[in-house]
């Protein structure tokens, strides 16, 4: 069964006895892609097994990485199924977080397989230098240890660093010890630095090696894009089963953690920018944002009021859960451009029509809803997000299924318009949500017929008690003289 | 609430593909209309509640007020989602 594995994180603190088989990795790659918040890190392990039926294949990310490390999926090269990975806390004796990836089948002795290794680190990157005025450029430094940590000995080792642009102020060159060094330590070509190989590297997961022989590099880079940060998000999802309608709403606190703006915000300069259309790299003048399609009646709004200075373009609606790249379009200008260290907090949602993310099944009586987790600002870190979910009255029998594990997740009770039990609310909480973090929250639960009726027999009563009370009325002399 | 009973992530997304798509009891289309025509009846009704005479046994006023809420409750729903309230 092609069955598509989770990632599961279930941090066991015992002390680790590897029940891990042997393996030898005889060549190990890695692709660091920096960007600005985000980095995203390919690792590629050539491994061959020394044991027979070996399926337990274990890696180790150093501490300061581990930490960093907000996604992780290994999968075999060239498949599509991610692989089933356990992660165990941080171990103080050896300085090194370890994951255990469970390989489709087990190895024979000599067998060989290559195993892939996708990560997304996060606030890894700092603007340097610290401060920038409105006209100079952004550049960034991406600090990282240098070897692959692993508890296998590996022959061959080779890292990487590609930026986004071939504009690399600078990089470290380490000291390597003879024994691991080639002739070549570290060479830049283009936009690419690549540092090794670096040969017969023994088992590395450990902190002899960490203490005596791990290296330290930075990467000074010039970045062409603002460095965007959204500080928190706090998204609303509201099922309405009489409207038909799924509104959700979406509360940001934007940051800009690039270079702190040196000096005043010059107007003058940056209408002069706009007008060439030549902005420093660390400006965010605007946002573009991609909703689904059929979705209608945007708004956007911050502390003040509405902000006007927006663009909303539709895409007609497509049936749910269909494959379809089709998106809609919200470009938001904020009310100020953001410069490097400014922050700006707004709301924009939208209604779209239920039917294009909740389906139905009349055998159970269970309705079940898609709700996506956020809507990504390109190359942006969320840090922390909280997604609730409000079904409608008298929602029953609610189970929820998350894309991958939230932080905490929480029932409540929603009062809003109409409402007399109030609806219950599901809170999911999550940190550190990357561009791989965009998945879909499936809901399900049941509402009997009964519970449709409540809001109109709430108004009903409202107004049956008004009806009573001008029976009453009627009935009583308001005259003043008796005449 | 909580861990799902049978299902697990895949099954719940290939049970939202498979499953025919929500819709309303009443046709959203229809629900301005529907707004327009119930509270009108209501606002009808509830004036000839006012001229009807105070009888001993009120069953007529009880009747007339009980239908009137009844379509008033649906109509105040029905306006509600007409201008966008999603209730």
């Amino acid at each position: 069964m092609a069955a598509r594995w989770l990632v599961l994180l279930c941090l066991l603190s015992q002390s680790l006895v590897f029940a891990a088989h042997s393996f030898e990795n005889t060549a190990i790659v890695r692709t660091v892609e920096l960007g600005g918040s985000l980095v995203h890190v390919t690792t590629t392990y050539a491994v061959k097994s020394l044991e027979a039926g070996s399926q337990k294949y274990v890696i180790a990310l150093g501490e300061k990485e581990g930490k960093s490390t907000s996604y992780l999926e290994a999968k075999l090269k060239g498949q599509n199924d991610a692989l089933v990975v356990e992660g165990h806390a941080l171990d103080p004796k050896d300085g090194a977080y370890h994951y255990t990836v469970g390989l489709p089948k087990p190895l024979a002795v000599n067998a060989t397989v290559n195993l892939v290794l996708d990560t997304v680190q996060t606030h890894v990157t700092y603007p340097w230098p610290e401060q920038a005025s409105q006209k100079e450029e952004q550049s960034l430094k991406y600090e990282s240890d240098l070897f692959v940590l692993s508890p296998y000995k590996t022959a061959t080792q080779r890292i990487k660093i590609r930026a986004p642009s071939p504009r690399i102020i600078s990089h470290t060159t380490p000291e390597i010890p003879d024994n691991f060094a080639t002739d070549s330590i570290a060479t830049k070509s283009g936009a690419t630095v690549t540092y090794g190989p670096f040969t017969n590297i023994p088992a590395s997961a450990n902190a002899d090696f960490i203490g005596q022989h791990q290296k330290h590099v930075v990467v000074h880079y010039l970045y062409e894009y603002p460095v965007v940060e959204v500080t928190t998000l706090e998204r609303t999802a509201e099922i309405s089963h009489w409207g038909a309608n799924l509104n959700i709403e979406n509360s940001l606190n934007l940051h800009n953690a690039g270079p702190k703006l040196k000096g005043q915000f010059s107007r003058l300069d940056h209408q002069s920018q706009m007008f060439y259309n030549r902005l420093a790299p660390h400006v965010l003048p605007a946002l573009t944002l991609h909703l689904p399609p059929g979705v209608h009646s945007t708004y956007f709004y911050d502390l003040n009021g509405n902000v006007s200075t927006s663009r909303f373009r539709p895409a007609p609606s497509v049936p749910k859960a269909s494959q379809s790249n089709q998106y809609s379009l919200l470009e938001l200008r904020p009310r100020y451009p953001l410069m490097g260290g400014w922050n700006y907090s707004f709301t924009f949602g939208w209604d779209s029509p239920l039917a294009d993310s909740a389906a139905y099944d009349k055998n159970t009586g269970k309705y079940i809803v898609g709700v996506p987790v956020q809507t990504h600002v390109a190359g942006s870190i969320v840090d922390e997000a909280k997604i609730k979910i409000i079904f409608p009255e008298g929602a029953t029998d609610i189970e929820i299924f998350p894309p991958f594990a939230p932080l905490s997740q929480e029932l409540s009770t929603h009062i809003t318009y109409l409402d007399t039990t109030g609806r219950p609310a599901v809170t999911f909480k999550y940190e550190n949500l990357t561009d791989k973090h965009v998945g879909t929250i499936y809901v399900t639960y049941k509402v009997p017929l009964l519970a449709h009726l409540q809001k109109p027999k709430a108004v009903a009563i409202a107004l049956l008690s008004l009806f009573t009370f001008a029976f009453a009325s009627r009935r009583v002399d308001y005259r003043l003289t008796k005449s | 609430m909580d861990s799902p009973s049978a299902m697990d992530y895949p099954a719940a997304k290939l049970l939202h593909k498979s499953l025919p798509p929500f819709s309303p009891l009443v046709p959203v289309a229809l629900l301005p209309y529907i707004a327009f025509l119930l509270l009108t009846a209501t606002f009808g009704l509830a004036f000839y509640f006012s001229t009807l005479p105070k009888d001993k046994l009120p069953a007529r006023e009880a009747a007339v007020a009980l239908t009137a809420s009844a379509l008033g409750g649906f109509g105040v729903v029905a306006l509600f989602c007409t201008v966008g309230v999603y209730v």
